[in-house]
């Protein structure tokens, strides 16, 4: 069909699209990620088709279904061309309104405008929005412009341009080279020179190579490489062809999570494509280079996230794939036992660019050990929860606060989390700490996959490490005594100091078994699993004392350590909470200020979320 | 070859790039303690004790899985080191149960004793013990897995030394274990109970289920298995003159793997059932005599019956299953004391085919094949063998050529063996076809040119003939008569011939046939085609079920051989013999065993010494055996029980079992292997060695030996091949076969080729019995059963009778599993319970064998010819009737 045999060719077929997209006008964009179809992105596209074939209207208009914006906060997103209108939590009824008056009558609805929290002023363009003036969107930008299920968007906005750069004008050398010099580190967690482990790939014996992108994204809150893989598959699959040039792969993969059915999706369309347009398959662009990938969906396991854990998987190995012990390292010994290349989405995606602009140019972005943007969740306690793309070297409180527009509900910001479950928790002192791998490390947490939550001064930071080692130690595989009988032991701890039966000794225990499981563990999961421990112990001591100590939460989250109780004077009788209290702790005859009786309450907090007056107290 | 040179502990060493520091260390004497490292299993790092620190980056390092690299500078016991070292094993106690003074596995746990090393006495965690239900129904092994500390020994013995898979990793985090698919009992599971993974726990989670004894071993005494052919070493752990335990013998000498029956069967030695006193038959019943008594009441009856009816009038059967120094004394008693080359022992039954057929090919009856080495080879072709029941510890190694070198097979059987999933290629000829299907691999080889013409030319003879026999040789008919089709046929002989090293195994399947010797014959054709007879990793091996039948044979426990392979009439050898033993020896081939039951029933053998074999159990027609044994003049058993043929006798013997004496043992490969006295011989017992002594002396002809020193200093001398000083020389040495053959084994010519031709079965089958009967060896069994049926766990595991039949068979029937059916043949019957197989094809049935107490042998009938080379059948027509009386089968 529409097979491209040459890079000219390539750019022929670009022109003729971006030619007939000219001739298109007007255009609304819908973002489908998987955050906007959750709050309803899916009716908001029928109603604008729906309403737009009934309403012919003088200018053709196209409906454009686009990836992750990466402002989930506010969706349903739809940003209306041109103009760079950005409308938000558009409804279906929404719809004509924005029809009519914007596209019709060239007008804004201002009511639909992202109003910025800071200034209360409404922003009329997406550009504008301070969530995304503070980014740099270099990866993600064209998330929001392309549709993922058409690679002709993808060809507009100049995809396939970089691999048919290093095709027809770089040595698989260079290409590496090229890498090398950009800096680039692997965004997966190890942050790994990308372009060293190229090399030892490239240099490695043994044929053939394997080229495997890790799309098992496993941690809380993470979902980058998800809305890469969902909104520009395309711009993967590039990075991958170029990454398997330059170490002599045929076979590739990409890992992804079973989880992400519209990633599966979208990746799958997006390799039949490819492989329709010649950009995957034998010979690609009249080249020498053959090259294909196969999609394996997980089985669901953290670990799985792991490299060698991953390679077992694709094997077919049973059960929770083992952790093997390294090296030998994937790059000499991996899929098969052949020389195998394992590289995070977004290490992939940033492939394209640094290929077509230089190394050189990516250099200059970030600091002086890590370069290039890192996209971050920023989720928790902050107002502009979302995907965010920034240069390396911007401060956690830029991030924060400019661009996640600060902590809502007037509270006081606490910590934030880093790097996924094993990251660790910040407090405010390190707020203007920079956003690099050395830099984070060195403040007991980790860049990791790019994950970010937010916490306020609601939150118990001994529950919160409690929270996040109950995660690792339910992902543990087990297979090794540290990691598997020491994150248990470090979870008992944790939870006698919860429960207010903490004994002073036991951090010393908690730091002993810390240590050990960080020098001794057989993978990254269980050296990094205490960092969340670590750090809280390191920075939120008190807090750990006075649970310890006064048999006392601060923040009023260890129900063992907490009573419920009601201000008389704030109560004004509503009955509210005896109806919903789910234990009949609370009770009281009408218009009288309940009682409420402490060996029934399990201190469930649904009174407290309930009260309009806040007249429960948590101590 | 490239070194890399570092340092541990401020020693500088040096080591090739592929060692690990662990391998390095202990190289150097530095010891690293472990628990999940064994030297038989991939290293997988996960027990973290051996952690060593990396002085140059301050790195703690696995030693077990990090290779080591120049430069490093190693400490094995920095503070850090033993910190980590002592948290790990604080971390493994607090999760253990408070069991210790109570846990059977006491001192011998590492565990306790890695504790007891590093003082560790209580520890500060919290202790939060797993909780497991004991899983203990089978008879062989206890699984406790509160007491696991998951270092997977046992997942990597199964999945690694013995391919079972059986066990695998169960669950993740704290509530991993190692666990069966779906966590089903072991005895629903693919577990064979090789108790591998028993012998490698290190701590009380797997353990053996002792009969009788519990605690701490005395000794420990390195002996040979005394069941198959195979020749596992093992440990028999010995207490107050008795063997408690059976292990894998250390792990310097193999993979230290055993079966079910090495590992849990050796408990017949304590048996309530062994034989205490010599017995001597007055009045139709047994009365306990002096030893004395015995020999002379035997002596005297060997003495009148020569001097009445002479020499040849006296036969003796010896045992496959009694030492070489036995069965040398015993056949030098036969031919020099009572002067009769009666002479034949139990391998006979099934071997004797094979030994003709090498015998006329290969110029020597004996060992033909290279060392054991199948992980070095290319393709292994298996023929008419179930190695999984019939020598196990060959199943694990053909597994692992398969499944860990790439090793290639091909299966010739009608039956669906365990081995199957393992088979590149299967073909399934119809019973009785395989000398066709192996003469069309040699016709297709032959056609396509795939034949190494150089050996051909220079070290074989008569390859005119073979392929003048081949020239007309139709591809079709064979593809016609054997069912299998055309294609896999090219496949099979494609892949065999351009293999490169091709080992040939092959099992009682294809040697217990009418033409049995001709398919020998076949196959070695293939393997001379191929340039595969003396190559290292190729050749061929007959599984044989004894751990002495290769052993026997070479002693001259034959009735046309001296020891050594000297045919008895050849003159200057018998000269020498003579001149060694001082007598005149008989120089006409003997009766072999076949022949003397059958002459016993005629009456002219009137006397028989039978050492250690079980002819009503094991022979075809037994029913007229026991006739023939009961009419015979005078018979004498040596053995450890009262077994069928004892009640037999007129006087019976009480031997010690292997535990008891020291010998050796020649295994199927050809090696010579010790066992060695862990135990005083039980209550009056006697080594059979000393008996045949005292009974020579009884005859007042004694022989010449004082000490089984002696006995083995003639046998070297006499038999070269003996020579060989198998505990000082490793036999893994490259060109130990070549060596072999140039030097030690009489031969005087090359190998030749041997037309053979197939020919139809001589009935057809009778409609009357439709069905064809197989008895096939049994994993639990051995031999006759006599000392298996004696171990308590062997036989209390598998009780039943099961017929097995192919379901369309038994629903044609109506049939169901379960069901009471009586089997007729021709010659006897035999009740049965139906089970359905998925391995027969349609018209086979299968009983197992070995079962003393169920003798499947009576179904069979003797070959309609016999000769020195005849092979009992273990196949005949049958018919299954429902049986109509509701009595309890046994």
């Amino acid at each position: 069909m529409n097979t491209i045999k040459s890079p000219e060719e390539l750019e022929a077929k670009r022109e003729e699209i971006i030619a007939a997209r000219q001739r298109d006008g007007a255009a609304v964009a819908v973002c489908c990620g998987t955050g906007c179809s959750a709050s309803g992105a899916g009716s908001v596209v029928a109603a604008l088709q729906e309403y737009l074939a009934r309403w012919k209207l003088e200018v053709p208009v196209k409906t454009r279904i686009t990836g992750c914006h990466g402002f989930c906060e506010q969706g349903p997103l739809v940003v209306v061309e041109p103009g760079n209108i950005l409308y938000c939590r558009v409804k279906p009824e929404d719809v004509p309104e924005i029809v009519d008056t914007t596209l019709v009558g060239q007008e804004v609805v201002e009511r639909l405008l992202y109003i910025d929290p800071v200034s209360g002023k409404p922003v009329p363009t997406e550009a504008e929005v301070p969530f995304y003036r503070g980014q740099r969107r270099l990866t993600m930008g064209w998330n929001g412009r392309i549709n993922p299920d058409r690679i002709e968007d993808y060809l507009a906005v100049g995809g396939y341009r970089a691999l048919a750069k290093a095709l027809s004008e770089m040595s698989p050398e260079e290409v590496i080279d090229n890498i090398r010099e950009s800096g680039l580190r692997g965004r997966g967690g190890g942050g790994f020179p990308t372009g060293r482990k190229w090399k030892l790939c490239r240099q490695a014996t043994g044929e053939p190579k394997y080229l495997i992108c890790n799309a098992d994204e496993g941690d809380p809150g993470c979902f980058q490489d998800r809305s890469l893989l969902e909104g520009n598959p395309h711009l993967v699959l590039e990075g991958m062809s170029i990454a398997a040039y330059a170490i002599g792969a045929a076979q590739g993969y990409i890992y992804v999570r079973n989880e992400y059915p519209l990633a599966v999706k979208h990746a799958g369309m997006a390799l039949e494509q490819a492989r329709a347009w010649g950009l995957l398959g034998e010979n690609i662009l009249g080249s020498s280079f053959s090259f294909d990938i196969r999609l394996t969906r997980g089985g669901g396991a953290f670990v799985c996230g792991e490299e060698t854990a991953l390679i077992s998987s694709i094997e077919g190995l049973s059960g929770e794939p083992n952790p093997r012990p390294r090296p030998p390292y994937p790059v000499d010994k991996g899929l098969w036992g052949k020389p195998t290349l394992i590289n995070n989405v977004k290490t992939l995606a940033a492939v394209p660019m640094i290929t077509e602009r230089g190394g050189d140019w990516y250099q200059q972005i970030g600091t002086a050990t890590s370069k290039g943007t890192m996209i971050f969740s920023l989720t928790g306690k902050v107002n502009n929860t979302g995907l965010v793309e920034v240069p390396m070297g911007m401060t956690l409180r830029q991030v924060i606060y400019e661009i996640g527009g600060g902590i809502p509900g007037g509270k006081e910001f606490k910590a934030v989390q880093t790097g996924g479950p094993a990251g660790g928790c910040l407090p405010a002192s390190k707020l203007d700490l920079p956003l690099d791998y050395e830099k984070l490390t060195e403040a007991g947490s980790i860049m990791g996959s790019g994950g970010m939550i937010v916490m306020d001064n609601t939150t118990c930071m001994v529950d919160v490490a409690r929270y996040f080692l109950s995660f690792t130690v339910d992902e543990s595989c087990g297979k090794c005594t540290l990691c598997r009988e020491g994150g248990r032991q470090m979870m008992a701890y944790l939870m006698e100091i919860t429960a207010g039966r903490g004994k002073l000794e036991y951090l010393e225990r908690l730091r002993e078994l810390a240590a050990a499981m960080q020098a001794g563990s057989l993978c990254a999961l269980g050296r990094l699993a205490p960092n969340p421990v670590l750090t809280t112990l390191r920075y939120f001591k008190d807090e750990y004392l006075a649970h310890i100590e006064e048999r006392r939460c601060p923040a009023g989250v260890c129900r063992d350590l907490i009573t419920y109780s009601i201000d008389t004077e704030a109560c004004t009788a509503c009955g509210r909470c005896i109806r919903n209290c789910p234990t009949g702790a609370i009770s009281g005859p009408d218009k009288e200020v309940p009682l409420l009786d402490q060996e029934l309450c399990i201190r469930c907090g649904a009174c407290l979320d309930l009260c309009r007056f806040d007249a429960i107290v948590v101590q | 070859m490239q070194t890399v040179t570092l340092t541990i502990n401020q020693q500088e060493v040096s080591g090739h790039p592929e060692m690990t520091i662990l391998e390095l260390a202990r190289e150097s004497g530095i010891i690293i303690p472990t628990l999940c490292h064994h030297a038989s299993l991939n290293p997988i790092g996960a027990c973290r004790i051996c952690l060593v620190e990396n002085e140059v980056n301050g790195a703690l390092l696995a030693s077990c899985v990090t290779p080591i690299a120049s430069g490093m500078i190693i400490n094995t016991e920095s503070s850090r080191v033993l910190e980590h070292r002592k948290m790990i094993l604080k971390l493994m106690l607090a999760s253990h149960p408070d069991s210790c003074l109570v846990c059977d596995k006491g001192n011998r746990c590492q565990l306790r004793q890695m504790a007891a090393e590093l003082g560790i006495g209580s520890s500060e965690l919290d202790r939060i013990p797993q909780t497991a239900v004991t899983e203990e129904v089978n008879p062989f092994l206890i699984r406790d897995m509160s007491k696991c500390i998951l270092c997977a020994r046992c997942i990597r013995a199964c999945q690694e030394l013995v391919i079972e898979g059986a066990l695998d990793y169960y669950g993740r985090g704290f509530k991993a274990k190692p666990a069966t698919l779906f966590k089903s009992p072991l005895e629903n599971s693919e577990c064979t109970f090789c108790g591998t993974c028993v012998a490698l726990c290190p701590t009380g989670a797997l353990m053996e289920k002792e009969e009788f004894y519990r605690g701490t071993i005395g000794t420990v005494v390195e002996s040979t298995c005394p069941y198959c052919g195979c020749g596992c070493s093992i440990s028999l752990e010995v207490k107050e003159n008795r063997v408690a335990r059976v292990k894998p013998a250390a792990e310097d000498t193999g993979p230290g793997t055993l079966c079910v029956k090495g590992s849990y069967g050796c408990d017949f030695i304590h048996s309530p059932d062994r034989l205490t006193r010599p017995l001597v038959k007055e009045n139709g019943s047994f009365k306990e005599v002096s030893w004395d008594e015995a020999l002379a009441v035997t002596a005297d009856a060997f003495s009148r019956i020569k001097d009445k009816h002479g020499s040849d009038s006296l036969a003796v059967f010896g045992s496959a299953n009694c030492t070489n120094e036995e069965n040398y004394l015993l056949q030098r008693f036969a031919r020099g004391v009572l002067g009769t080359n009666n002479i034949d022992n139990g391998s006979s039954l099934y071997y004797a085919a094979a030994r003709q057929a090498f015998y006329d090919s290969v110029g020597f009856p004996g060992i033909t094949y290279t060392l054991n080495d199948l992980t070095g080879t290319d393709l292994i072709l298996v023929v008419g063998a179930e190695p999984a029941a019939s020598a196990p510890l060959i199943n694990y190694e053909i597994k692992r050529a398969v499944k860990l070198h790439g090793a290639k097979l091909i299966l010739i059987d009608p039956r669906k063996t365990k081995l199957t999933l393992f088979a590149d290629c299967w073909l399934r000829p119809e019973v009785d076809t395989d000398l066709m299907l192996l003469n069309s691999l040699a016709k297709v080889i032959i056609d396509e040119n795939l034949v190494d013409r150089e050996f051909i030319a220079r070290k074989t003879e008569n390859y005119q003939e073979l392929l003048d026999s081949l020239a007309t040789f139709s591809l079709e008919t064979a593809a016609e008569v054997t069912g299998v089709s055309l294609e896999q046929i090219r496949l099979a002989a494609g892949l065999y011939a351009t293999a490169g090293k091709a080992a040939i195994i092959f099992g009682t399947g294809i040697m217990q046939q009418l033409q049995g010797t001709e398919n020998v014959k076949a196959l070695l054709n293939l393997a001379l085609l191929t340039g595969n007879i003396w190559r290292k990793g190729g050749g061929l091996r007959a599984l044989l079920r004894e751990c002495n039948a290769q052993g026997a044979c070479d002693m001259g426990m034959l009735p046309d051989f001296l020891p050594g392979y000297y045919p008895v009439e050849d003159l200057p050898a018998r000269k020498k013999f003579e001149t060694h033993w001082q007598a005149n020896l008989p120089s006409k081939p003997g009766l072999n065993a076949l022949e003397m039951m059958q002459m016993a029933g005629e009456g002219k053998i009137k006397g028989l010494l039978i050492t250690g074999e079980n002819p009503v159990a094991g022979f075809p027609g037994s029913a007229l055996v026991e006739e023939a044994l009961a009419s015979l003049d005078f018979l004498v058993v040596q053995d450890l029980f009262l077994t069928e043929t004892a009640r037999l006798a007129q006087v019976v013997l009480p031997a010690a079992s292997f535990a008891e004496k020291e010998g050796t043992f020649t295994n199927l490969e050809g090696r010579v292997q010790k066992i060695r006295k862990a135990i005083e011989p039980l209550a009056e017992s006697r080594p059979d060695w000393k008996i045949i002594l005292q009974l020579a002396a009884a005859m007042n002809q004694p022989l010449p030996f004082n000490s089984l020193e002696q006995v083995q200093k003639e046998l070297e001398e006499l038999v070269p091949l003996y020579k060989y000083d198998w505990e000082e020389k490793s036999p893994k040495e490259e060109d130990y076969w070549e060596t072999m053959a140039e030097h030690r084994l009489p031969l005087k010519r090359f190998p030749r080729f041997s037309p053979v031709e197939y020919l139809p079965p001589l009935k057809a089958p009778d409609t009357q019995y439709p069905f064809i009967l197989l008895a096939e060896s049994a994993l639990f069994h051995s031999g006759s059963g006599s000392r298996s049926s004696k171990s308590g766990r062997l036989s209390r595991f598998s009780a039943s009778y099961f017929l097995q039949m192919n379901k369309i068979d038994a629903d044609m029937m109506k049939l169901q599993p379960g069901d009471r059916v009586k089997i007729v043949s021709p010659v006897g019957e035999l009740p049965a319970v139906v089970e359905h197989s998925e391995s027969l094809p349609r018209g086979l049935v299968s009983l197992p064998r070995s079962r003393s107490d169920y003798p499947v042998a009576l179904l069979f009938s003797s070959p309609p010819e016999t000769s020195a080379s005849s092979s009992a059948l273990q196949r005949c027509y049958v018919r299954i009737e429902r049986s109509c009386s509701d009595e309890p089968e046994k």
